[in-house]
């Protein structure tokens, strides 16, 4: 549906096509109104919750006049320069118009219209092989040789994992912090082509499915001392824009749907795989394999629902998005495959 | 009452095709009563809510406010359809409503009322599909789940219909008729005439909190007979009725205070019991729900000690089914440093307070034997004397003082000095890192060692408690033994420096303690925590710690305390300090590089050559 990125306007099905949130804030900004109630806005926002916030009568008036200005359709792209800055931007909005208490919210991002087929073609140029063809090989192993032939790739990838790996004292095994801002950098700057071959590969051994299950370095961006309650987990990333965004992302893009074939929302693989990629060092909710099982493939984020009170059946469907997704486990076999949906635009 | 009228579900879901008349019926939901003579009266919320778009006044929906029956008021045309798609990127269009409960009628048509539930509406872009086209799972059931919650102790009610509305009235014609399939003596019944089905008595969630049933459903058209069956889930929702216990009746419990005095330590721990889940999250709300408190009036104890508490999800078995319940824990810990010289033994009780529990025993009153001990600050019962080669160097680390018990110490800070003697020879000194309960005996001045004069020295070393200024002290005896060695010209000051095993034991450097150097000859395996080296002492370098001698001065032992560069195979030690393992020979130049390598030339034997010459 989103075509090159066009001007403000009406598209000609006389939608408007969303602007990025950084340029909307300049449009505003370029707008005496829009530009008093956009600040209007904030201060309502600013240590309030919504409803004390729509209380206000000039909170609320704010609000409505700003559904009418670009900045209320507004999107983010994912890596893009600014990218946090877009993000507080869309959520200063949109805190204000969600109830925050939704079970999945829509993501910030613009959705994505790539398929798998375009990375395969792309991979099979740069390994000279078509992966699909050697049932020998390990994969993930092939995954690491590719990414170290490629400059870009391996810089990052020894950077995420010199830091991951770095002792910081006996107490602390590592610094997570800056961990998962590496990570985050690898998923970012590398081409999904190089990525997603090491997040993804299909294994028939244990130690081809050991070799992915330690590709985030699991024992610095995820495994942790103690398993918190993932009802908890949610609460803590939504307090994060960027933790936000990528969990809103993932679930637009990897919610289970009974009205496709593949059980992914249009079909579309790469989309979820991508949501998934982006959601790792997203902060705590950093998903992984649960195990080097070579027969089923578990993805959870480090978090269990004891605990969880009344709430359990609210804590297992959040969970369920990851351990039982058919949508993601779907995604994730036809990315190890080499195979992707007939996909006509 | 605190619950009021509730919704058995937080979500209901249906699809809306274009063009269908006013009047269909969508979907009907329930509420349940918390006490008998409760009337339920829903309420829609004026307003459509599209993910990511802007809502929009609702013109199409409304609530039988009695029955909860939702229903089309007018019908959704094309134009209805495309202007409440816009915004939606995916295919498929869900609009949302929020419906409201109360046991009034409603007065003002406001969304704020806290109890509520949200119907997801699909708009389908198609006109309503024939009956014959639907397969039997569409007429039966939606696509969600058929799972409710029941709070415990709540009066009987019907909280579900099975039959569908929007299909009733869609394919008259059709026979669609549902069974409930239970196993005996569940609390459900199903009513064939309404297809409602209810709960009979009230439930106990700490007897069993989840009843797994199943819908079955009948389809028949002519001679043509279709079922499905789905699972149909009932979770029953915990209220606070249970009151805390203690397992096994122990209340009591010793808290010994001796060696360990640290603020945080841990003298005790009592468990609680409660058959009631406390949920994890929020964290601090659950916390002050069931309390602990110090029952004292003495400011000396409430001072001196804390409660504190954690709780775990743990499992009972009542009748066979597993129900959660909750473990609390009381810890008795430290809340300040205790002074060496206290002494003293009471008992403190702890009250525990299940705050929400509504009945006489909501609380337990828990006992710690506390018992603080004086613990003595003395030398053991000898006096120290170390022998030191006068060959030793700077650095040279002799041996350890200790005051009785000084490795149990947590929370007392001991410092070690040593008196002046009156003579000339002062060669040693003391040194203590910041966190050692002991004090490390080293060569200070080593030119003292060598001077003939200087034979037998006798010490007074000290040790102080900081907090109390208690002291005592002991004598040190040192023996200066050994003949003086020459020195190696062109001998590095540090061993580390020496790459091969001759080299080494050729020549001192600081830290040794007999003028030589010491060969460590490892494993040879692969990157390894043994790796060769040269070391002052094998004994203290490398171990893996950069002790408080150590780094004094870095040519001492730079394998464990070096933060510069490590070229080859190695891992590197705790907070980047120190080579772990290495491949083969490490060794290191002090304030610059360290290397690790495998030494692969052989010392040349002498050949023909070599001896022609020679």
């Amino acid at each position: 549906l989103a075509g090159p990125p066009s001007p403000p306007g009406q598209d000609p099905h006389g939608w408007r096509v969303p602007v990025d949130c950084v340029r909307a804030n300049e449009l505003c900004a370029a707008e005496p109104s829009c530009s008093s109630r956009y600040r209007t806005l904030r201060q309502c926002l600013a240590g309030r919750d919504r409803n004390t916030m729509l209380a206000n009568k000039e909170c609320q008036t704010a609000l409505e006049v700003l559904q009418e200005s670009p900045l209320y359709d507004c999107r983010c792209k994912r890596g893009m320069k600014k990218e946090l800055q877009c993000l507080q931007i869309y959520w200063s909005i949109h805190l204000g118009l969600t109830e925050g208490e939704e079970f999945y919210e829509a993501s910030p991002y613009e959705p994505v219209t790539s398929r798998l087929s375009d990375i395969f073609r792309l991979a099979s140029i740069f390994s000279g092989m078509d992966p699909a063809t050697n049932s020998k090989s390990n994969h993930c192993l092939d995954a690491a040789k590719a990414c170290n032939l490629n400059d870009n790739c391996k810089r990052l990838r020894s950077g995420y994992i010199s830091t991951c790996s770095k002792e910081i004292s006996a107490t602390e095994h590592c610094s997570r912090r800056k961990c998962h801002k590496a990570l985050r950098q690898f998923f970012d700057r590398v081409p999904s082509e190089y990525t997603y071959r090491l997040l993804f590969c299909s294994c028939k051994d244990q130690a081809c499915a050991e070799r992915r299950r330690q590709t985030i370095v699991p024992s610095c961006s995820y495994e942790d001392k103690e398993k918190p309650n993932c009802l908890d987990l949610r609460n803590t990333c939504r307090t994060d824009h960027l933790c936000r965004s990528r969990l809103a992302d993932f679930h637009t893009n990897c919610q289970a749907s009974f009205q496709s074939l593949t059980s992914c929302p249009g079909d579309n693989y790469q989309a979820c795989l991508g949501s998934y990629a982006g959601l790792i060092a997203g902060f705590d909710v950093t998903p992984n394999y649960v195990d080097a099982s070579t027969a089923s493939i578990t993805i959870s984020p480090w978090c269990s629902c004891k605990g969880s009170g009344n709430m359990e059946e609210e804590c297992e469907k959040f969970l369920q998005d990851f351990t039982e997704n058919p949508c993601l486990r779907n995604a994730i076999q036809a990315f190890g495959n080499g195979t992707d949906v007939n996909f006509s635009p | 009452a605190a619950f009021g009228l509730y919704f058995p579900r937080k979500e209901y879901s249906e699809n809306v095709y274009i063009d269908q008349p006013a009047g269909t019926p969508l979907l009907r939901i329930h509420a349940l009563r918390d006490s008998h003579g409760e009337v339920a009266h829903f309420h829609l919320c004026q307003n459509l809510i599209i993910s990511r778009a802007r809502s929009h006044e609702n013109n199409w929906f409304q609530i039988r406010e009695k029955t909860g029956l939702l229903y089309l008021s007018q019908s959704l045309d094309r134009e209805d359809f495309n202007m409440l798609s816009v915004g939606n990127w995916m295919s498929l269009s869900k609009v949302m409503l929020y419906v409201f409960l109360s046991s009034h009628p409603f007065q003002e048509k406001e969304c704020d009322s806290a109890t509520r539930t949200t119907v997801f509406l699909s708009l389908i872009n198609a006109t309503a599909p024939a009956c014959s086209s639907l397969t039997a799972r569409q007429l039966c059931f939606t696509e969600m789940d058929l799972s409710f919650h029941i709070k415990e102790n709540k009066p009987p009610g019907t909280f579900h219909q099975l039959q569908l509305p929007s299909v009733h009235h869609l394919c008259q014609n059709l026979s669609i008729s549902y069974k409930l399939l239970a196993a005996e003596g569940m609390p459900f019944r199903y009513n064939e005439n309404t297809t409602g089905v209810s709960v009979t008595q009230r439930l106990d969630r700490e007897e069993r909190e989840r009843y797994e049933l199943i819908a079955k459903c009948t389809v028949r058209e002519g001679f043509r007979e279709m079922q499905v069956e789905v699972p149909f889930l009932v979770n029953v929702l915990d209220e606070d009725d249970s009151p805390p216990f203690l397992p096994n009746g122990t209340d009591t419990a010793d808290a010994v205070v001796e060696f360990n005095r640290k603020e945080g330590t841990v003298l005790a721990t009592l468990t609680v019991y409660d058959a009631d889940t406390t949920p994890i999250y929020p964290l601090e709300s659950s916390r002050k729900k069931y309390t602990g408190t110090i029952i004292t009036d003495d400011p000396w104890i409430s001072e001196t000690f804390r409660v504190e508490h954690i709780f775990d999800e743990i499992h009972f078995s009542p009748n066979g089914s597993q129900v959660r319940g909750t473990q609390h824990e009381y810890k008795l810990v430290l809340n300040k440093s205790i002074s060496v010289t206290e002494h003293r033994s009471f008992q403190l009780d702890v009250l525990v307070n299940d705050t929400e529990f509504h009945g006489p025993e909501r609380s337990v009153m828990l006992h710690f034997n506390v018992s603080i001990l004086p613990v003595s600050i003395q030398f053991p019962n000898m006096t120290y004397q170390f022998t030191v080669n006068r060959n030793a160097e700077r650095f040279a680390q002799i041996g350890k003082i200790c005051i009785e018990n000084c490795m149990k110490f947590r929370g007392v800070n001991i410092t070690y000095k040593l008196l002046s003697p009156n003579v000339s020879c002062y060669p040693v000194s003391i040194l203590q890192g910041r966190e050692d309960k002991y004090g490390s005996l080293y060569v200070n001045d080593s030119s003292v060692l060598r001077r003939p004069e200087c034979k037998e020295i006798q010490y007074t070393i000290q040790a102080t408690d900081r907090q109390s200024r208690k002291h005592t002290k002991t004598l040190l005896t040192l023996v200066l033994e050994g003949t003086l060695l020459k020195k190696e010209e062109d001998c590095p000051d540090s061993c580390a420096v020496s790459k091969h095993h001759a080299e080494c034991e050729e020549c001192g450097g600081l830290g040794v303690l007999t003028g030589r150097c010491q060969w460590r000859q490892g494993s040879g395996k692969g990157i390894t925590t043994n790796y060769s080296t040269c070391t002052p002492s094998i004994k203290t370098c490398p171990d893996g710690i950069c002790d408080v001698i150590e780094s004094r001065d870095p040519a001492v032992c730079p394998q464990d305390c070096t933060s510069g560069n490590i070229i080859g195979g190695h891992g590197k030690g705790t907070g980047n300090l120190g080579i772990k393992s290495g491949h083969g020979i490490c060794y290191c130049f002090p304030r610059q590089n360290c290397y690790c390598e495998k030494d692969d030339i052989k010392e040349q034997l002498c050949d023909d050559v070599c001896k022609t010459v020679i």
